[in-house]
């Protein structure tokens, strides 16, 4: 039997060909994938062993102590939390040879010409950040080794990592800016310095300064760790244990090795989602990949009939056949996979190789891990065998009688099961994604996901029913242009309404994804629009590595034709044992510069009050109660006294003072400026006075150049603009991971004419014999391919902005207000179909037109 | 491509040539065939299996190449044209019968008749098309798909479309083979009268005698050359001769 299975695939490769093609791209994904990240895991666990490979013991915070400082302040290096004293202690254990506290500085290396001419402020003020910290002067504890000039050895001195010396155009003795939020402070540069063995900082800058400038910079008398190396020959983790012992509480020390590890595995973690996203995106490729199987297996076993009549005739059993068709599936499953592996490895490796183009060298050695393949070879082969059971029952049917039929082809059997199903399918699918949405279950993604799923099949199957009467329809306006050729092509879409209708459901699939995610961002994109035309706001700064720094605000203000400021700031605070976003805003001038979706308007917030937003009313919260927020410096008990009716920005929204009472220093992230009258438009006549906008924009950006060339100033026009670019890129990615699955569906449109072309080889022989001519009988095959590809993407195309729009909907407690119905994609989209079609029929139909015709009419069967 | 207005000849050959695969296994079909089809007349070509009777058909219609030599129909030589040519020489001037699988399934009888018309873009002539159909007895089958017509009734709504556009030859390939012999005889009578009463030119190949003798003439080949020529048959005379070829 298995042989008799090898043999038919020996002897017919081509129509599995593109079988084989369709189950390894989707293969070739999951491969790829797993490649990438190890290597990327591997890549960052070789950085964690450099950084730490030095270090015996590292002293730190202890993640799992939480306090409310804990997350608390996106921009914190980590506070200081070990005083001088405690590192003294830590020096003063038996067995350590040294303790040096460590802090880094937040802030950011300029380049020697930052803050000359630069046209946009975003690109001066982005790249790769700066990490800076204290010199103590020992490789071990420094992690890098001096390479040329000297360590730093007073104050006032620096020295950076070789490649920033250059990159960042310093020579020796050259005054190198820092800028902090307190100010640009001028350091002399004295060395360069190698980090670890080769200085692979993944492109950010490395600086390190004097002891005390660090403390001053950071403005904190404090370490944020300690760096513990201990005497030749002591047992390491003995010692944690003793200096465990003198620590203040909520702190630890662990070996270096162990430090390293747990930053690997940490990684790891986050590596880990891209492997499952990957591969649910690996999930629906293979899903459309198994549309194909399902068709190839159906037309091989209906061209086989009367071969598997004549095996029934002379004693085979059904059941033998079945597990013969079976064997097939398994051959090719088994080809397919390892095609797919190898094609995986080889797209990481293409991928890692882009990448390393912009972020550098920052991927361990590419290996194949185990488990890819064995995720490869489980997913392709479970995917065709389950597609290749029902069309193995089918054949396993066939009577012995049939060998004896003249045509193949067999009876049509009406749609009507087909009907029936696929309509319940489809309606109990919609339920369910209706449910998920909007019923407020817990994990309703899987109410949705099964919905889709099922919603998805429903109308495949439905679609045979309406792919009939379309291309009926379309008979006579094909005739009208086409005549003959595009007659013919109608009549063979409706003839096989089942084959048209899932090849065209493959692509639907694809489609229909696109179409989804496009309404999603379309919809985003429009609040995204209106968030700024609400806004009154001129410019807006924010800080490119931190908040925006007090003193800066001070600058802004006090230049000439500015109005006023608001400046809003967020802070993480503690309500009921969970942590909360809490906005910061100035109510008075908050209200005159951005539309507030606030109960009542927000200009009435005062001290010592909050407004909530709908999380926290989910919590039983209600106008007029007192809720108590717990900061890290401080609590606060506040009368509840308005509503915020978004999701988005933040929980709970108090006044500065308020802020200040939970945060201290409130972190500014966003100042909103607004200019005074004597500001005019750019195309406004200044003859008699006054100032253009562009000019306020500059006079402002070169008030801040001085102390603080990190504040990047923004119009409303171009943050949107930023916004939307970002949402763009969103669906780029989502689209380019969908790619693989509309590829395998158009191979799939391919892959069913090239099966047909086959079928009808007679057919088309007396066509060409009564005197087609072979440019016909290609646009006969392409007219076909394109009906299928245009009607799957239609199909695709009102489900996914039907469901779309149903995400969006139930999505408007986060700041939808309404769908916006992506046109310009769709239309993209339909082209994009129809010039498919035309290229997925490139091989069937040249095949078709080059069939020899005297061949096709002797034809067998 | 020359045609003078009313030539003698639908179609000929001159020293025709075709050989099958290379070296050893080179099969050699037709070997040295000079055949002259006048116009008007029904021709039947007859020979044992393998005699290259329907390799002569298909190079004389130009659906094979020959090997060697030259072969016309209605005065343009084929053998020197292009594929596309050769296509278009076709449409225009040669119908076809084939022994089964004459028609395209998805198509009913009617489109199935006018399809050459169809593919050319030529107007039907509805009077011509009118009398064939009384002639063969298929109005009331026209909007039917060929899976619902008897064997008989597809052969002749394959005669009729070979007819429609007034071929200068229609090429039939054993058109009674796969029919009971009724049907078989009332095939052969309309293609008789097609040849008599419309001046059509028809070749047909066939191996039965009784088929062969509706012909105005009979050319029996054996191992790819003629080897005789029969003219106004019968089903006896034609027995007999196959009997001294041995069959």
């Amino acid at each position: 039997m298995f042989r008799l299975a090898l043999k038919s695939v020996r002897h017919n490769p081509k129509r599995l060909i593109l079988t084989a093609i369709a189950v390894a791209l989707g293969v070739s994904l999951v491969a790829a994938t797993q490649t990438f990240t190890n290597a990327l895991s591997s890549g960052f666990s070789d950085l964690f062993d450099d950084i730490y490979a030095g270090t015996d013991i590292v002293v730190e915070v202890d993640p799992d102590a939480t306090d409310a400082d804990e997350g608390g302040d996106p921009f914190a290096a980590g506070d200081g939390i070990f005083t001088p004293e405690d590192v003294d202690a830590i020096a003063a254990i038996g067995g350590v040879d040294i303790a040096s506290g460590g802090i880094q500085v937040n802030g950011s290396v300029l380049a020697a010409d930052a803050g000359e001419g630069d046209a946009d402020p975003f690109a001066s003020a982005g790249g790769a950040p700066s990490q800076i910290f204290n010199f103590y002067g020992d490789p071990r504890v420094d992690q890098s080794t001096v390479v040329d000039g000297r360590g730093v050895e007073a104050d006032g001195e620096i020295v950076l990592d070789l490649d920033s010396v250059e990159n960042l155009g310093y020579t020796f003795g050259d005054s190198v800016r820092i800028a902090t939020e307190a100010g640009v402070d001028e350091f002399e540069l004295v060395g360069s310095v190698r980090f670890g063995e080769d200085n692979s900082l993944q492109g950010a800058t490395l600086a390190y300064i004097s002891d005390a400038d660090a403390h001053r910079l950071a403005d904190d008398p404090n370490y944020a760790s300690v760096s513990v190396i201990a005497q030749e020959g002591e047992d390491l983790e003995a010692l944690a244990a003793r200096v465990g012992d003198v620590l203040p509480e909520g702190t630890r020390a662990l070996t270096g090795e162990q430090k390293a590890a747990e930053q690997t595995e940490a990684l790891d973690d986050v590596l880990q989602y891209v492997d499952i996203f990957a591969i649910a995106f690996a999930f629906i490729s293979l899903f459309v990949g198994a549309y194909i199987i399902v068709n190839t297996f159906r037309i091989i076993v209906t061209q086989r009939t009367r071969e598997f009549g004549l095996m029934r005739a002379i004693g085979v059993t059904g059941r033998q056949i079945r597990s013969m068709i079976l064997l097939e599936a398994l051959v090719v499953a088994v080809i397919a996979s390892t095609l797919g592996v190898v094609l995986g490895y080889l797209l990481a490796l293409a991928f890692s190789w882009l990448v390393s183009l912009f972020a550098g060298d920052i991927f361990g050695t590419m290996t194949l891990p185990l488990e890819a393949v064995g995720w490869a070879y489980a997913m392709g082969g479970a995917v065709t065998l389950v597609s290749a059971l029902l069309p193995a029952i089918h054949a396993s049917r066939v009577a012995p009688m049939e060998a004896l039929r003249e045509s193949a082809t067999g009876g049509k059997k009406p749609l009507k099961v087909r009907n029936i199903v696929g309509g319940a399918l489809a309606l109990v699918g919609a339920v369910l994604v209706t449910v998920g949405l909007y019923a407020g279950f817990d994990k309703p993604y899987i109410w949705v996901g099964a919905g889709a799923a099922m919603l998805v099949i429903g109308v495949t199957l439905l679609a045979a029913q309406l792919l009939s009467p379309l291309a009926g329809g379309m008979r006579r306006p094909l005739s009208a242009w086409f005549r003959v050729d595009g007659k013919l092509a109608a009549n063979n879409i409706q003839r096989e309404p089942r084959r048209s209708a899932n090849t065209a459901a493959a692509l639907m699939i694809g489609v229909m994804l696109l179409a989804l995610v496009a309404t999603f961002t379309e919809s985003l994109k429009s609040v995204v629009t209106e968030e700024f035309a609400s806004t009154k706001a001129d410019l807006f700064a924010t800080g490119a590595q931190g908040p925006v720094p007090d003193g800066a605000i001070d600058v802004i203000e006090g230049v000439d034709g500015v109005a006023f400021t608001s400046s809003v700031g967020f802070g993480t605070a503690t309500y009921d044992d969970m942590d909360y976003a809490v906005a910061v805003l100035d109510p008075a001038t908050a209200a005159e510069t951005y539309e507030y979706a606030t109960d009542p308007a927000i200009g009435e917030l005062s001290d010592g009050e909050v407004y909530i937003n709908p999380t926290i009313e989910a919590l039983g919260v209600e106008v007029g109660d007192e809720v108590t927020l717990k900061g890290p410096e401080g609590e606060a008990t506040l009368d509840v006294t308005g509503l915020y009716l978004n999701e988005n920005e933040g929980a709970f929204f108090v006044t500065f003072p308020t802020g200040e009472d939970l945060f201290g220093d409130v972190q500014v992230v966003q100042t909103l400026i607004v200019f005074d009258d004597s500001v005019v438009a750019d195309d406004a006549d200044t003859t008699d006075g006054g100032v253009t906008f562009s000019e306020q924009q500059e006079a402002i950006q070169d008030a801040l150049s001085e102390d603080f060339p990190l504040v990047i100033l923004a119009q409303p026009g171009q943050l949107e603009q930023l916004a939307n670019q970002f949402i763009d890129l969103l669906l780029g990615i989502i689209s380019a991971l969908l790619g693989s699955a509309l590829v395998i569906a158009l191979l799939g449109v391919a892959n069913t004419l090239l099966l047909s072309v086959t079928e009808r080889t007679r057919e088309i022989g007396l066509l060409r014999a009564v005197g087609m001519k072979r440019r016909s009988v290609w646009r006969m095959i392409t007219i076909e391919s394109m009906i299928m590809a245009v009607f799957g993407t239609l199909l695709g195309m009102v489900l996914g902005v039907a469901l779309g729009s149903a995400l969006v909907l139930s999505l408007a407690d986060f700041g939808f207000n309404g769908v916006t119905i992506p046109w310009v994609w769709l239309i993209v989209y339909t082209v994009l179909a129809a010039i498919a079609g035309v290229v997925a029929a490139i091989w069937p139909a040249y095949r078709a037109s080059r069939l020899d015709i005297l061949q096709a009419i002797a034809a067998d069967g | 491509m020359t045609s003078t207005a009313a030539p003698a000849l639908a179609a000929s050959m001159r020293d025709g040539y075709k050989d099958y695969g290379h070296g050893e296994a080179a099969v050699r079909a037709l070997d040295g065939v000079s055949v002259e089809i006048a116009r008007s007349e029904f021709t039947a070509i007859m020979g044992p299996s393998g005699s290259g009777k329907s390799t002569l058909l298909h190079t004389l219609a130009g659906l094979d190449k020959l090997s060697a030599g030259s072969s016309t129909i209605a005065d343009t030589t084929i053998t020197q044209l292009s594929e596309a040519q050769v296509t278009e020489v076709r449409r225009k001037y040669i119908g076809f019968v084939f022994q089964s699988f004459n028609l395209i399934p998805s198509l009913t009888a009617r489109e199935n008749i006018t399809l050459p018309l169809d593919i050319s873009g030529t107007k039907v002539d509805k009077a011509w098309f009118d009398e064939i159909i009384g002639i063969l007895g298929l109005g009331q089958r026209l909007t039917h798909l060929p899976a619902e017509l008897s064997g008989g009734q597809q052969q002749r709504v394959a005669v009729a479309r070979a007819l429609v556009s007034r071929p200068e030859i229609i090429f039939a390939d054993e058109p009674s083979g796969n029919l009971d012999s009724r049907s078989g005889a009332e095939l052969l009578s309309f293609m008789q009268r097609a040849v008599k009463e419309f001046g059509q030119t028809i070749v047909m190949v066939t191996h039965d005698p009784t088929a062969a003798s509706y012909a105005d003439r009979i050319l029996f080949l054996e191992d790819g050359q003629i080897v005789d020529e029969m003219r106004e048959p019968t089903a006896e005379r034609v027995l007999d001769r196959m009997k001294q070829m041995g069959h």
